[in-house]
């Protein structure tokens, strides 16, 4: 725990004074000038980041909210003579609102649709830059003078230890952003956005914040890089900036802030790097010998050259020996940026910093830090009272794909404090049931009452927020969380400190007790010691149980399990009855869809059976096994033709 | 005007066309194929400048067109596509990037003319000036679009691309082999963007800026008319052809490019798949 504290909090606080007294020991304007845009760009490509990396998305607009924001924030001081620092609060305003209002429609989106959207918006921002003259100068220019800072005007020196505050407190803020419930949701979403909606965590809402808030950290660059350059033109936040930002992000290290720092770094020193002939071939030679030495290793251990090891030793060759045939680095650094970029896109997809961190951690064995005791599960799973009344009804339900009746005039009810089986061939419309049950689709027709109240329909989130939990027949896990957090996303009414004070770091309390809780699941199913292993490197038996803590970390009324059992072992299936029974003693109503009869017969209070879509029977277990119906609807066979099942 | 708009729009159509085709088999496009277009007209410009007579300089612009196709797919797509992430976008963009350098430094920054052995006198027609040139390019892009149609219709292997568009793993159960049609269509891409940069050229001049301005209006047609609508983007390109110089006309050049994106922005916000696309259905 200490080693840790001392290693992480040790490389930053010593990063720290190096750059905030570089500026007093060496005096050299240009220098300071680049660690003014350091600091800047650091702010940048943190917020790319925030996209990029955390939402997996390719985000082409951060350029142009740098440019909104330093326009914003150039003309909130010509215009309304603002400070400093009320300038610099507009420009990230800017940010907030323009990034919400893009991501309301953007963020419906995946991949390159997402992609599309975020770049036709930097290039209708340039257009409006360009063309709104009487506002922005168009074309020619505006020329903005740096305002005072709470009564101070700051010279150079003074202006850099303001961005480098900035930086600062914005790597503070996306600390304790990270850390917390939001950077968990993050994660999660990337991994399986139905499960973040089905675990009452609202997929799209963070999203939006997110990108919100990473677009206005751009803002915010934007006005810091109007007060250093007091001079701004439109075509400087074009595509061609956009790239070298992904360059950044991506060579520094995705989902680090790191890796953002190292990104800016580059981005810094790269026009310098270039600027030299001999600098930029030893550069590139370095990076092609890592390659190579890369391409060697991997080749040795798979005893085959895959065009993944081998494109970036391509890429890199290309770069020293098309160095030797140009004359002029300089005007080929798109080239340069794009086989560099090339290189480390396919050969360290982690990034730099990424690769290292990984490798520093296993060098120095730094432990991820304790856990708390877990907490009572009274607390985190209370007990339920049932009182025999229904608690699920099912009114004449239809869902319909096209011709297809998926399920076709279903009306069943569910009593309180039971398993309630729901059996039937393949295709006989049990998965479709519950998935219009929790909300995945909206039924064609028909109503599902909860305590007597409507549920929402057609919205896996809304649903699961009342009080609806539900397991996934092909598992929905968050593969890069661990199992605890896997559980912790999931938990309901403990986050509770508003987005602000999250930033500010107000919200470690609650993530200790998020841990306790969720320890204390992971105990009812028996995860207890693999709760800081991924869920990806669980067995598939733990992934199912993981499901099911996690479906209860939702405090349900109503818990369904989608096939449970499928695929288990004969000692995990014996576990999971364990686990279910356990689950129903305290009260819990669940519905249970399985095949194996033994599993419905030993758990199940009533049974229901569907075929075609339409309930064919309904009773306890022994009474659904000697249905004349069932029987047919199994085993094809009809009572009174035994013809039919030697052709069956 | 109206009409010369429209029939420019073809030419967006056209690039659409080639994500589409891309899209159908990969469920990617390429974000350079604006540097493909570019590329493959300055490579078709340096051949006439060898002395290369006017129509073989066309299928050797093809022909260059289908090979930087291929290399994208090679380079670019087929990695992300074997680890199914969406890598592509990044790598498609940056071999723009390079194609962009490469251009700038090989062809230089200006602009150049394209010559063309067709007549740019304007004519009448029911009193709509046009030119025999506009009317090649119209020609030329239903020509290229038809064949393209006609070749996954009639012919074997345009039915393994269509198998492979419906179902990839299922036509490959069937022994299609799924990265061979992959190569096939971004071939086809390359080339359509080739066709597109040999039909635009003689009409807007030929420099390493015209791949950005063109893809964003490509990208405006697909999107808008959906990435698996076929024809639609022929109607959305010439609509969108004709609303562009209407706008430049009312509200002046700098804003021509403003409609198709905030089309494009707007159809992602009403109609992710498209005015003629279809919706599809998630599955757990």
């Amino acid at each position: 725990m200490l080693k840790r504290l001392l290693f992480i909090r040790g490389a930053e606080l010593l990063a720290l004074a190096i750059l905030a007294t570089i500026p007093l020991t060496v005096d050299n304007s240009y220098a300071l000038g680049l660690l003014t845009l350091l600091a800047i760009y650091g702010i940048l490509l943190i917020g790319l980041d925030v996209t990029v990396g955390y939402l997996g998305q390719i985000n082409l607009a951060h350029a142009a909210f740098l440019g909104l924001g330093a326009y914003a924030a150039g003309l909130s001081v010509s215009l309304l003579g603002f400070g400093m620092l009320a300038a610099l609060a507009v420009s990230m305003i800017i940010g907030l609102i323009l990034g919400g209002l893009l991501a309301f429609p953007a963020l419906r989106l995946e991949g390159p649709q997402f992609a599309l959207a975020t770049l036709s918006f930097s290039a209708l921002s340039v257009i409006v830059l360009n063309e709104w003259e009487s506002l922005t100068q168009g074309a020619q220019g505006l020329s903005i003078d740096r305002p005072h800072f709470l009564g101070m005007s700051l010279d150079a020196q003074g202006f850099y230890w303001l961005c480098l505050l900035m930086l600062i407190l914005v790597w503070i803020a996306m600390r304790n952003l990270l850390s917390s419930q939001w950077g968990r949701a993050f994660e999660a979403l990337r991994d399986s956005p139905i499960a973040t909606d089905a675990m009452g965590v609202g997929t799209y809402r963070h999203k939006v914040a997110g990108f919100a808030f990473g677009s206005s950290l751009g803002g915010l660059a934007g006005g810091l890089y109007a007060f250093n350059f007091q001079y701004l033109q439109p075509q400087g936040f074009t595509y061609d900036l956009m790239v070298i930002l992904l360059l950044g992000v991506v060579l520094g290290g995705r989902k680090s802030l790191w890796g953002a720092f190292f990104g800016a770094t580059l981005i810094v020193l790269l026009p310098n790097l270039l600027s030299n002939w001999m600098l930029f071939e030893i550069i590139s030679a370095l990076g092609f010998a890592a390659a190579l030495a890369a391409a060697i290793v991997g080749w040795k251990k798979n005893s085959k050259v895959t065009f993944q090891a081998a494109a970036p030793v391509i890429a890199m060759g290309i770069l020293v020996v098309g160095g030797f045939m140009v004359e002029n680095t300089e005007s080929w650094r798109k080239a340069i940026f794009a086989l560099m970029l090339f290189a480390v896109v396919v050969g360290l997809p982690d990034g730099i910093m990424g690769f290292a961190a990984r490798y520093l951690t296993r060098l120095f064995n730094i432990d991820p830090p304790a856990l708390p005791k877990a907490s009572a599960l009274d607390a985190v799973l209370p007990l339920q009272f049932p009182n025999e009344k229904p608690l699920l009804i099912l009114k004449n339900l239809k869902r319909y794909f096209g011709g297809v009746k998926a399920v076709d005039d279903l009306s069943m009810s569910v009593l309180s404090g039971q398993i309630h089986g729901l059996i039937g061939p393949n295709g006989s419309g049990k998965s479709t049931a519950v998935n219009v049950i929790s909300g995945l689709y909206a039924p064609t027709s028909g109503d599902i009452l909860l305590q007597g109240k409507s549920l929402p329909q057609g919205s896996l989130f809304k649903v699961a927020r009342t009080g609806v939990a539900r397991t996934f027949q092909n598992l929905q896990l968050f593969a890069e969380l661990s199992a605890l957090e896997n559980v912790m996303l999931a938990l309901k009414g403990v986050y509770r400190t508003p987005l602000p004070l999250v930033l500010l770091g107000f919200a470690r309390a609650e993530e200790k007790r998020a841990q306790a809780n969720a320890l204390a699941l992971l105990e009812l199913v028996g995860l207890q010691d693999q709760a800081r292993v991924h869920a990806k490197d669980l067995t598939y038996g733990s992934q199912r149980f993981l499901e099911i803590a996690r479906a209860l970390a939702r405090k349900p009324k109503l818990l369904i399990l989608d096939e449970p059992a499928a695929g288990l072992a004969h000692p995990d299936v014996n576990h999971l009855v364990q686990i279910i029974n356990r689950v129903n003693q305290r009260g819990m109503t669940i519905i249970l869809i399985e095949h194996h009869m033994d599993v419905v017969s030993s758990l199940c209070h009533r049974v229901t059976v569907l075929d075609g879509g339409h309930k064919i029977a309904e009773g306890t277990a022994e009474e659904i096994k000697r249905d004349p119906l069932v029987i047919k609807a199994y085993l094809g066979i009809a009572d009174d033709s035994p013809a039919s099942a030697a052709t069956a | 005007m109206v009409v010369s708009g429209a029939l420019m729009g073809l030419v967006y159509a056209l690039i659409a066309y080639g994500f589409q085709l891309t899209f159908a088999t990969s469920k990617s496009i390429n974000f350079g194929q604006g540097e493909l277009v570019m590329l493959s007209a300055f490579f078709s410009l340096s051949l006439l400048d060898w002395g290369v007579p006017y129509w073989l300089m066309v299928p050797g612009g093809l022909l260059f067109g289908v090979a930087l196709g291929l290399v994208v797919e090679r380079a670019c797509v087929r990695l992300s596509l074997e680890q199914k992430n969406e890598g592509w976008i990044l790598l498609s963009i940056i071999f723009g990037l390079l194609g962009f350098s490469v251009a700038e430094n090989i062809w230089g920054r200006d602009d150049r003319p394209f010559p063309t052995p067709i007549s740019t006198e304007p004519m009448q027609f029911f009193g709509v000036r046009i030119t025999p040139l506009e009317i090649s390019v119209a020609i030329g892009v239903l020509a290229v679009m038809g064949l393209i149609e006609l070749f996954k219709r009639k012919t074997l292997l345009g039915k393994a691309f269509e198998a492979v568009s419906a179902d990839r793993d299922a036509a490959e159960l069937m022994g299609i082999s799924a990265t061979h049609t992959i190569m096939l269509s971004y071939g086809l891409s390359g080339m359509v963007a080739a066709m597109a940069g040999i039909l635009i050229s003689p009409i807007t001049t030929v420099g390493p800026t015209m791949a950005s301005a063109l893809i964003l209006k490509a990208f405006a047609v697909a999107v808008v008319a959906g990435l698996d609508s076929g024809f639609g983007v022929v109607l959305v390109g010439i609509f969108l052809g004709a609303l562009e110089s209407l706008t430049s006309f009312y509200l002046g050049s700098g804003w021509r490019e403003a409609p198709g994106l905030i089309l494009l922005i707007l159809a992602l916000a009403v109609r992710p798949n498209g005015v003629f696309g279809k919706a599809s259905i998630r599955k757990v």
